[in-house]
């Protein structure tokens, strides 16, 4: 099965960012206070760091749901004009500069094709 | 009784409302030009209500406690939710909801030992904002929503959706009432939300996706469009086609494939098919 499958339903941080997600007050703190969020919902310190360090690699090998790693990254960067230029899409880049160059040539080429 | 009166299935991607002008023209204008052509043919059908299903991307539900199936038995809708609307760049709607068919629905759900959740406040993320924007853009016509499990395992089989989709059908063509009744799957085509192949678009399994549609032969499809075939196509995403297999159980006969777009701006394979004959 595909990368989903390598998701960890028990980390607390997945449990933090259903959270996270509902309550303005903790989206409020997530640029000020993040390590405060963490420890109030047990989150190890290598889930932190790798939240912390926008480490999107590490982020889905320590089993956080591949869903909950953009919306990480918007809480840092802003929700508005997600494009794939947006700046909360930049680690993805960093971390899968493969398969990311793959894409975007892929939709420079159906540019050009005029698709 | 109530009565199948349209069918049909399109994308959900943030994109189309967030980030729409990002796409080459020729997208944007032909995904306009698609959805569209949907909403005169729901307008058409006269609905008065739309049974719509979508992935719950992890909205409603905890990761530790994720139905398969629920269903929103509220008298209002409201959505976005707080937070999405700013991304899908879209205010704040409230769609009539329509509580006595999706009540009847969860409870012979039961009967028919079928587990189906429901909420009375249930979220909207781009599951069901972005084709309400689209094919709904007054509010006009009262949705019961049923959301899915699409994205964490272990994902429904499509051939459970589609048993799942027979017995829906069954369940609302039973409602006693005279309610007409358009069915609208939302979600895929390939895509990987926040997978290491984010911005990767399967158009080879989109286009193979789409003739099976268009050849309108159920078993067919659901002997070779297997869950393994959508997540090689883009994994946690690609499976929100469950909807569209759940739809197909109302429907007969081929889809028409309006539309079609590898719509990397969009991160997501894009299509839209209507069906014109119910099962």
């Amino acid at each position: 099965m595909g990368s989903v499958d390598r998701v960890d339903k028990t980390l607390p941080l997945n449990e933090m960012m259903f959270a996270v997600r509902k309550s303005k007050d903790l989206r409020d703190r997530w640029n000020t206070d993040l390590a405060g969020i963490c420890r109030e919902f047990g989150v190890s310190q290598a889930e932190y760091e790798a939240l912390r360090d926008k480490d999107v690699r590490k982020l889905h090998e320590l089993g956080v749901h591949q869903y909950y790693v953009p919306q990480m990254l918007r809480l840092f960067y802003g929700a508005a004009a997600n494009s794939n230029m947006h700046p909360a899409l930049e680690a993805y880049k960093r971390a899968y500069p493969e398969e990311s160059a793959r894409a975007l040539e892929l939709a420079a080429r159906l540019e050009r094709e005029g698709r | 009784m109530a009565q199948i009166v349209a069918a049909m299935a399109m994308t959900h991607s943030p994109g189309l409302t967030g980030w729409f002008e990002r796409a080459p023209l020729s997208q944007q204008l032909l995904a306009k030009k698609a959805m569209d052509e949907m909403r005169w043919r729901l307008e058409a059908a006269k609905p008065d209500v739309i049974l719509a299903f979508s992935n719950d991307h992890l909205l409603n539900w905890p990761i530790n406690n994720i139905p398969d199936w629920t269903v929103g038995i509220g008298d209002e809708h409201v959505g976005p939710a707080d937070w999405y609307d700013e991304w899908l760049a879209l205010g704040k709607y409230r769609i009539p909801g329509h509580s006595k068919l999706a009540r009847h629905l969860v409870n012979e759900g039961a009967r028919r030992r079928i587990s189906f959740a429901y909420l009375r406040e249930m979220q909207f993320d781009d599951g069901f904002s972005v084709p309400m924007h689209y094919l709904n853009p007054y509010n006009a016509i009262p949705l019961v929503p049923i959301s899915m499990n699409c994205t964490v395992p272990p994902i429904p089989l499509p051939t459970r959706c589609y048993e799942v989709g027979v017995a829906l059908r069954e369940m609302v063509k039973a409602y006693p009432g005279a309610e007409r009744v358009a069915v609208l799957a939302t979600g895929g085509l390939s895509h990987e939300p926040g997978g290491p192949r984010y911005f990767w678009v399967d158009e080879a399994f989109d286009q193979w996706f789409l003739k099976l549609l268009a050849n309108g032969d159920h078993g067919a499809l659901l002997r070779e469009c297997t869950l393994e075939k959508m997540e090689e196509a883009g994994s946690g995403g690609t499976a929100e086609l469950l909807a569209w297999i759940t739809a197909l159980a109302f429907t007969r006969g081929p889809a028409e494939v309006l539309a079609y777009m590898p719509a990397v701006a969009w991160r997501s394979g894009t299509g839209m098919v209507v069906w014109s004959e119910m099962a």
